[in-house]
């Protein structure tokens, strides 16, 4: 019983502090589906690329991979620009399917780029003061800090965009492009420039888990296909377009994740023999987002903005 | 026994009223004018009709069966086609094939399909215009295209939104006498909502008028437009109070 | 018998593109005639497999018009059905294709139900979702080898026809090039029957569509099955072609993206398209990945190369190279071009 109940623990704490992560990733992705309507493939490779910026810059600065976040900002807020001027302007005018084999065509680049310069092999941070440190709740019951770090962190981050958001003029400028692409425009608000500042926005927080996420994830060029799909999977359920909505169903996220684990502890507990399922832990993300789909395509909240 | 019989349709969206408690009926081989101001709720009691929208409440009866719950693509197998207000000419089908897929829903010969478009086309006098592909024509003809492509499924009433929209004087004129022909020679009940009274007024054996989803008047064209409830809701009270204020003086 | 009319009525085609199309299959009649490199044979190969799932999707993503990024799970399906029977039951392939056509087709039909309420990006998402989900379920699965995949034995005599093992790719090439040619003819009758026809109308308005007697969704899932027919067969030979298959490549998400490429780059809806978007991005990108490869030391150039040359065609011309042709047709007849 007490080791179930460790597992359980366990899994609840990991599910809500991979949550909060989570909810940043998904953040950049519902307000560029909020501006502008366009699914971002290469959303992943932007995490990607906020993941390697941390790994590289921190030894070369010298500083602590936490210090590295706010170049992670510049650099995703960076490639969010270039992209959108680059690429995603173009396709606007064509059809959905431009869109979608546009974003795939930036998603391809951007990875084998990060192959072609940074090699396939998996990499840590293996240093800084997180690393190797973890808080001990109970018995069995470890908080890495790393973790603890990356949630909190996301959090903060998260409330600092949508405050960005929702408080200062430019911020209220994108929500009304958002709601109202037309009228936004009467007002003088120029859409060009909100969809880059979507797309910069967008990048930076979503660069900023990357650098958040690589003190304890591992990266390697071909890391951001599973945390785009996260994140399609969290915005699906928390409302295309919503950022409250993307908030608490990246915790949500978070904890189904950790159902797998929890299952194959209790079913060993009542010394069930059923096959073990942690190896699916994200097959549920998409399970989830093909039944939130096609059973409630407004979200699980039915929020709007 | 009526062919369509409309009975309490109210449609809600949201908030919303479009339609309310709307009830009327057309016989066999009638021609029935749906007029009213814009926003009166036509197009969307089509859609009720058609089943394109599900209704909030009320029943719809086509000839003998109740299509109330019915799909779009169920009702137009029964006998009830309609066409579009706003009609897109996209893709890339040939006029002659844009009609084929009209006649697909009564044959799955590709033969037969063509041979039955060809002879709609005829028919609506666009036989010359088979092979050009619908973005290359001009609007009054991509209008007849929808309408042979409705015409093709063999329709017993055919639903008809805003056919004069977007046509000159002289492109009206010349599509009225195709309509009646239409309704004379082939025996196909017509329900159409027009903006062009005359067309309306030139075709129809009745008149219904809509104004804000409620059903204001019923009857004879020339009765009913001069109806002053009918004559206010198209032109305003001032039109009236002007109107009387001149029988005075 | 007006199927059998249909699939061998070229007739709206002009005449160029029936000498083209003459010549070209000449070529590829003779082809292993000719001198040719086994890295050239190779890639005839591989061209002539994804203008067959080019083909496929260009049923319900070309006619229809519904963008299907999942089509690797049938592939996936085809090919594990093959091996698995091959290797624990010593089934031949020409048991095992239609055992594994049957399973994708009952599985297009279970997923296809609920995937199409979904419209747009949304729809295409989820293709992807379910593909994944499958390809995750093959990879723990130990009765199909899971991740290390499977390999199916090499057999004693060969060449072996029920098995199609053979010694030299010829062999391969010209049972490829007949189902190729099946696969044109079977798509032109699918292109003339009415549901071709009423897959173009869905995609031009689909409330228009269902005005017209049309049941929208029961379209789509019937051409959803034809795409993943195509799709399932060519996984099956594909089984066979490579001895060793395992879920990462026989249904990652960059398959079913190359497939949709494929019938995108050439011209969605056309008959031609996807074969000619084979025979372009099949070499550029088997010859790019040979003169950029390992050795060279930039892994990754190729798909660089690659994804930007999808970016350039996703702006400049999504309805692909037979989008071009046909503007520059419209052109000349003095119509407007069809945008």
């Amino acid at each position: 019983m007490e080791t179930l109940l460790i597992e359980l623990l366990k899994s609840l704490v990991s599910g809500l502090l991979m949550g909060m992560v989570f909810a940043l990733v998904a953040l950049g992705l519902t307000i560029i589906f909020g501006v502008m309507d366009i699914v971002n493939f290469a959303h992943g490779e932007f995490l990607m690329f906020g993941m390697y910026t941390t790994l590289l810059v921190s030894p070369l600065m010298g500083v602590d991979p936490l210090l590295s976040l706010p170049v992670c900002g510049v650099v995703g807020a960076a490639l969010g620009m270039v992209c959108y001027f680059g690429v995603v302007r173009f396709l606007l005018r064509g059809p959905m399917v431009a869109q979608l084999l546009g974003t795939f065509g930036l998603m391809l680049a951007l990875r084998n780029l990060a192959l072609l310069f940074m090699g396939s092999e998996p990499r840590l941070v293996k240093s800084g003061v997180l690393v190797g440190r973890s808080l001990v709740l109970g018995p069995g019951v470890v908080l890495e800090s790393t973790k603890l770090a990356a949630a909190v962190l996301s959090i903060v981050s998260f409330v600092f965009v949508w405050w960005l958001i929702r408080r200062t003029k430019t911020g209220m400028a994108l929500t009304a492009t958002s709601l109202d692409k037309e009228g936004a425009r009467y007002m003088g608000i120029s859409t060009e420039r909100m969809n880059a500042l979507a797309w910069a926005l967008g990048g930076a927080s979503v660069a900023i888990a990357g650098g958040l996420l690589v003190n304890f994830w591992p990266v390697e060029p071909n890391v951001g296909l599973l945390f785009t799909m996260i994140a399609f999977a969290t915005v699906a359920l928390g409302g295309f377009g919503s950022i409250q909505g993307a908030f608490a169903a990246g915790i949500l996220i978070g904890m189904i994740v950790y159902i797998p684990p929890v299952w194959d502890a209790a079913t060993s507990f009542a010394g069930v023999d059923a096959p073990t399922i942690h190896g699916f832990k994200y097959t549920f993300v998409y399970l989830i987002y093909f039944l939130i789909m096609v059973l409630r395509p407004q979200g699980l909240f039915g929020w709007k903005q | 026994m009526p062919l369509l019989e409309v009975m309490g349709v109210t449609k809600e969206f949201g908030g919303l009223t479009a339609n309310w408690e709307v009830s009327f009926s057309l016989e066999e081989n009638e021609a029935v004018g749906l007029i009213g101001p814009n926003g009166a709720g036509k197009t969307t009691l089509f859609n009720c009709i058609a089943g394109h929208f599900p209704v909030t409440s009320g029943r719809i009866i086509f000839n003998g069966r109740d299509i109330t719950a019915l799909k779009a693509h169920e009702v137009a197998r029964l006998g009830l086609a309609r066409t579009f207000q706003i009609f897109q000419a996209a893709g890339d089908l040939r006029v002659t094939e844009n009609v084929m897929v009209g006649a697909f829903m009564r044959t799955a010969s590709r033969r037969e399909a063509r041979s039955k478009a060809e002879a709609w086309l005829e028919f609506l006098e666009i036989g010359q215009a088979g092979q050009a592909m619908m973005t290359e024509l001009p609007v009054a003809m991509q209008k007849r295209v929808a309408l042979a492509t409705a015409l093709a499924t063999e329709p017993k009433l055919l639903l008809l939104d805003e056919v004069a929209a977007g046509l000159n004087r002289s492109e009206i004129e010349t599509i009225i006498p195709t309509l009646r022909r239409l309704h004379e020679e082939k025996g196909i009940a017509l329900l159409l909502t027009e903006h062009v009274l005359e067309m309306v007024l030139a075709l129809s054996h009745r008149v219904i008028v809509l104004e804000s989803g409620r059903k204001i008047a019923e009857g004879h064209p020339e009765a009913v437009m001069k109806d002053p409830e009918v004559i206010r809701a198209y032109l305003g009270d001032h039109f009236i109070k002007r109107q009387r204020e001149a029988q005075n003086a | 018998m007006e199927a059998v009319k249909n699939a061998l009525d070229f007739s709206d085609f002009p005449r160029l593109d029936l000498t083209v199309a003459g010549l070209v299959l000449a070529f590829l009649l003779v082809f292993p005639a000719l001198p040719h490199s086994g890295f050239a044979m190779a890639t005839m190969i591989q061209f002539l497999m994804f203008s067959l799932y080019g083909m496929g999707w260009n049923t319900i993503g070309g006619y229809a018009g519904q963008v299907d990024l999942g089509k690797a799970q049938y592939n996936g399906i085809g090919a594990y059905t093959t091996a698995v029977m091959m290797v624990r039951w010593d089934a031949p392939f020409w048991v095992s294709m239609p055992v594994g056509l049957l399973f994708s087709i009952m599985w297009s039909f279970i997923i296809g139900y609920p995937l199409f309420r979904l419209k747009g990006h949304y729809f295409a998402i989820a293709t992807i979702a379910t593909s994944l989900v499958l390809k995750d379920v093959f990879e723990s699965w130990d009765f199909v080898g899971a991740a290390r995949g499977l390999a199916i034995p090499i057999r004693a005599n060969l060449p072996d026809f029920l098995y199609l093992q053979f010694r030299h790719d010829y062999y391969y090439y010209y049972i490829l090039l007949a189902l190729f040619l099946l696969g044109i003819l079977y798509l032109n009758a699918f292109r003339h029957s009415r549901l071709g026809y009423q897959l173009r109308a869905i995609k031009d308005n689909e409330d228009v569509a269902k005005s017209l007697g049309i049941d929208a969704h029961w379209c789509k899932i019937k051409a959803y099955a034809v795409a993943t027919a195509y799709v399932s067969v060519v996984g099956s030979f594909h089984a066979c072609y490579n001895f060793n298959i395992e879920p990462e490549d026989v249904m990652s998400l960059d398959l079913s993206v190359l497939i949709a490429m494929m019938a995108l780059l050439g011209g969605a809806g056309s008959l031609w398209g996807p074969i000619i978007g084979a025979a372009i991005l099949v070499p550029l990108k088997s010859y790019l990945g040979d003169w950029l490869g390992a050795e060279s030391g930039l892994t990754g150039l190729n798909l660089v190369i690659y994804g930007v040359i999808i970016m350039v065609i996703a702006g400049a011309q999504p309805r692909g190279v037979w989008g071009m042709v046909e503007a520059v047709r419209a052109r000349r007849r003095g119509g407007h071009a069809a945008a």
